[in-house]
């Protein structure tokens, strides 16, 4: 995926982005990727309240936020993340974190997964992959943490279902619960798109899951069996 | 009534303190004087003398309840014997009067036994309180009375309360001190009063020539100062002005007895009072060594952790822009820097984890699950804890199940693991369990540490792992530091 990505989620409208970070650094550093990379950063605050305001005032595609923001510097950002997708069904959250907690991971996706993401800071320097992120964000989609999905897995209540799956399956598993798509499966396996086919159905027949699900459906299935 | 003496009151009247030199120009004497001159209406003299005036009010009242031991029962002879008094042996009925009186005696001596340690306790409260309010002298509080149920238990408690009696000795040793601190207050009313001898002399004494009257009396410390002149009134002025000049010290050293009696009678002794200040200290430690990691934390997060991730993502925004065409060997140490930093940045933050994790600011449970979370063996965790505790003990609980479940992970074999955290009280209980196969030694490296770390804050480790297994630990924390 070197190609750099241009990134409207519908095509001829630019995605407008709020971001939530109280570095000043990260924060302007990402103003400047997310610019570079063709998005318009509608605004940049430091903390959860300010963020709250500038998504009910400017009504983002998407809203990128810090976890740990002033005054608690504990989970202030997760907070409004979860209120913003109460309050906006229109904006998605993408939570941004130097840790992944599995309570966050799972208040977060409490009801529902749709239109919200959760990945480690680290994750940003990986260009092409964050904007992928951000983008399937955006359009109501999932994207998780390869280490929150482990987290998931190893937490699951289904353990017993889930060893039942081949090495391959719980790989093509986890990357369905990090939210990728059959095509991003198969780039990120370097396998074909009807290889990928064929594990997800034997997935899903395993877990005993509805099978032929769209994309985004799809990994709301596997988060709900994960149990988060 | 000529009013000229009014006004040479006024301005007769503030020669003490306020014409006293001004100031530091003069040193020594000139200072000392100044000080002496300056004693009595100090703040301090004022609140020294408010504290012998109340002591000596509640030797006042301990006066009337060792009164008490003998006038009872007398008083209730007399009412028996119809309100004679208690008659000689050679009288006409001695038969019926004397029993009364002993069994008055013996019932007013029971009386004592059974609530003079509790009222002891209850004045000695009054005079720390009076202590702590008017002279800023802590005293430590006596022990509380061992709990005891019934009435039976409640009477053996009290007769048996060592620092109840303690606290009646002490309130009886203190009435010789009681009588300087009267002095002190007979002092600083009388000396004023003796002062205004000469300004109403004349108002009072200006009778015809050859009208005689008794002397004015001045009372004084040495006895009454018969004032029988105008001249003697300067007299009466002089012995209330010494007597007003000496009050704040008489005072001053008369509380300080009174404070000394009271911290060595019912203060703890120095080995208890040194346990308790270890107590302190070691608890004070404890929680600033955890707030110190806490905060080296928070500055790798806020510096460290942030420089880092910036570095990673404006190197990953250069390896976009670098292009098909670009140097292969410069694309190669883009990628070499991008993946370093990616590196450090994942390693900075294991050890800002190890140092701290930033989750246990919301709390044990939610640490505790991504601990659990993150284990290799599947883990069932349960926690019930209805008040958080100290974040310091939150920080040990973390570290000790981090600890037990990373030796089950290693040691035990085991395909299941339990947390259980409970707090019942003032304590919180760590429980680490597995269905490996037991054999765990609390005499080896790992479990002793352990025990030796919580013991820091008087915690407890108990081992059961029987050969076979299955294996519990258990660790016990005081809910505070």
């Amino acid at each position: 995926m070197a190609s750099p990505q241009r990134a409207p989620a519908r095509p001829g409208r630019v995605m407008r982005v709020v971001i939530a970070e109280d570095a000043a650094l990260f924060r302007e550093g990402l103003a400047r990727l997310l610019a570079d990379r063709g998005y318009q950063v509608a605004a940049a605050v430091a903390d959860g309240e300010a963020l709250r305001a500038a998504v009910a005032t400017h009504r983002p595609d998407i809203a990128v936020a810090d976890i740990r923001m002033p005054p608690t510097h504990t989970d202030e950002g997760l907070r409004a993340a979860i209120d913003i997708r109460r309050d906006h069904p229109g904006t998605g959250v993408l939570v941004l974190s130097q840790y992944i907690e599995t309570r966050y991971a799972a208040r977060l996706l409490a009801g529902n997964a749709a239109g919200v993401g959760y990945l480690l800071k680290d994750r940003v320097a990986d260009v092409a992959e964050f904007t992928d992120a951000l983008t399937r964000v955006a359009a109501g989609g999932t994207a998780l943490d390869p280490e929150v999905v482990s987290q998931l897995l190893r937490a699951s209540r289904y353990a017993d279902g889930l060893a039942a799956l081949t090495a391959r399956e719980r790989e093509v598993l986890a990357l369905i619960a990090e939210g990728r798509s059959n095509a991003g499966i198969a780039a990120a396996l370097v396998v074909s798109a009807g290889v990928v086919e064929k594990h997800v159905a034997g997935i899903f027949g395993k877990l005993g899951l509805p099978p032929g699900e769209a994309d985004n459906r799809r990994v709301l299935a596997v988060l709900r069996y994960l149990g988060a | 009534m000529p009013e000229r003496d009014n006004g040479e009151v006024a301005t007769t009247g503030s020669v003490n303190p306020v014409s006293a030199p001004g100031p530091s120009r003069r040193h020594g004497a000139a200072a000392l004087s100044r000080d002496l001159l300056r004693a009595p209406v100090t703040g301090r003299a004022r609140r020294d003398l408010l504290f012998c005036l109340a002591e000596s009010a509640l030797a006042v009242v301990v006066l009337a309840g060792l009164g008490a031991l003998p006038g009872l029962p007398l008083a209730v002879t007399l009412l028996v014997s119809g309100g004679q008094p208690v008659p000689p042996p050679s009288h006409a009925h001695p038969a019926g009067v004397v029993p009364v009186f002993a069994l008055t005696v013996i019932g007013a001596l029971l009386l004592l036994v059974l609530l003079a340690p509790r009222a002891g306790r209850g004045l000695a409260a009054v005079h720390g309180r009076l202590a702590a309010r008017l002279l800023g002298v802590r005293l430590a509080g006596l022990p509380p009375v061992p709990a005891a149920r019934g009435p039976f238990g409640w009477l053996a408690a009290t007769a048996r309360d060592g620092p109840g009696w303690r606290a009646v000795a002490c309130l009886v040793l203190k009435l010789p001190v009681a009588v300087a601190e009267g002095c002190a207050v007979f002092l600083a009313i009388f000396g004023p009063v003796n002062m205004t001898y000469p300004f109403w002399w004349r108002l009072f004494r200006n009778h015809p020539p050859g009208v005689h009257l008794q002397p004015a009396v001045a009372l004084t410390p040495f006895g009454s100062l018969p004032v029988a002149t105008f001249a003697g009134s300067f007299a009466a002025f002089a012995a209330g002005a010494a007597m007003l000049l000496a009050a704040p010290w008489l005072a001053r050293a008369a509380a300080a007895a009174d404070c000394w009696l009271m911290r060595a009678m019912l203060g703890p002794g120095r080995l208890t009072q040194r346990v308790a200040d270890l107590e302190q200290t070691r608890a004070q430690a404890v929680q600033d060594s955890a707030a110190l990691l806490r905060r080296l934390e928070r500055d790798l997060h806020d510096g460290a952790q942030v420089r880092l991730a910036t570095l990673a993502m404006n190197l990953g925004l250069a390896r976009e822009k670098l292009g098909p065409g670009a140097d292969p060997a410069v694309r190669e140490l883009v990628d070499a820097a991008h993946r370093g930093a990616k590196d450090a940045l994942a390693e900075l933050r294991g050890l800002a984890r190890g140092i701290h994790p930033p989750v246990l600011d919301n709390g044990l449970p939610d640490a505790l699950a991504t601990l659990a979370a993150g284990s290799p063996l599947p883990v069932r965790l349960t926690t019930a804890l209805p008040r958080r505790p100290a974040p310091a003990i939150e920080t040990i609980a973390y570290f000790c199940a981090a600890e037990l479940l990373a030796n089950a992970t290693k040691h035990s074999r085991a395909n299941q693991v339990t947390i259980d955290v409970a707090a019942s009280g003032e304590v919180l209980e760590l429980r680490v369990g597995d269905d490996g196969c037991g054999g765990a030694d609390p005499s080896g490296g790992g479990l002793s540490g352990l025990a030796q770390r919580v013991s820091v804050v008087d915690g407890q480790v108990r081992t059961v792992s029987p050969p076979g297994g299955p294996t519990q630990i258990t660790v016990t924390l005081p809910m505070q530091a």
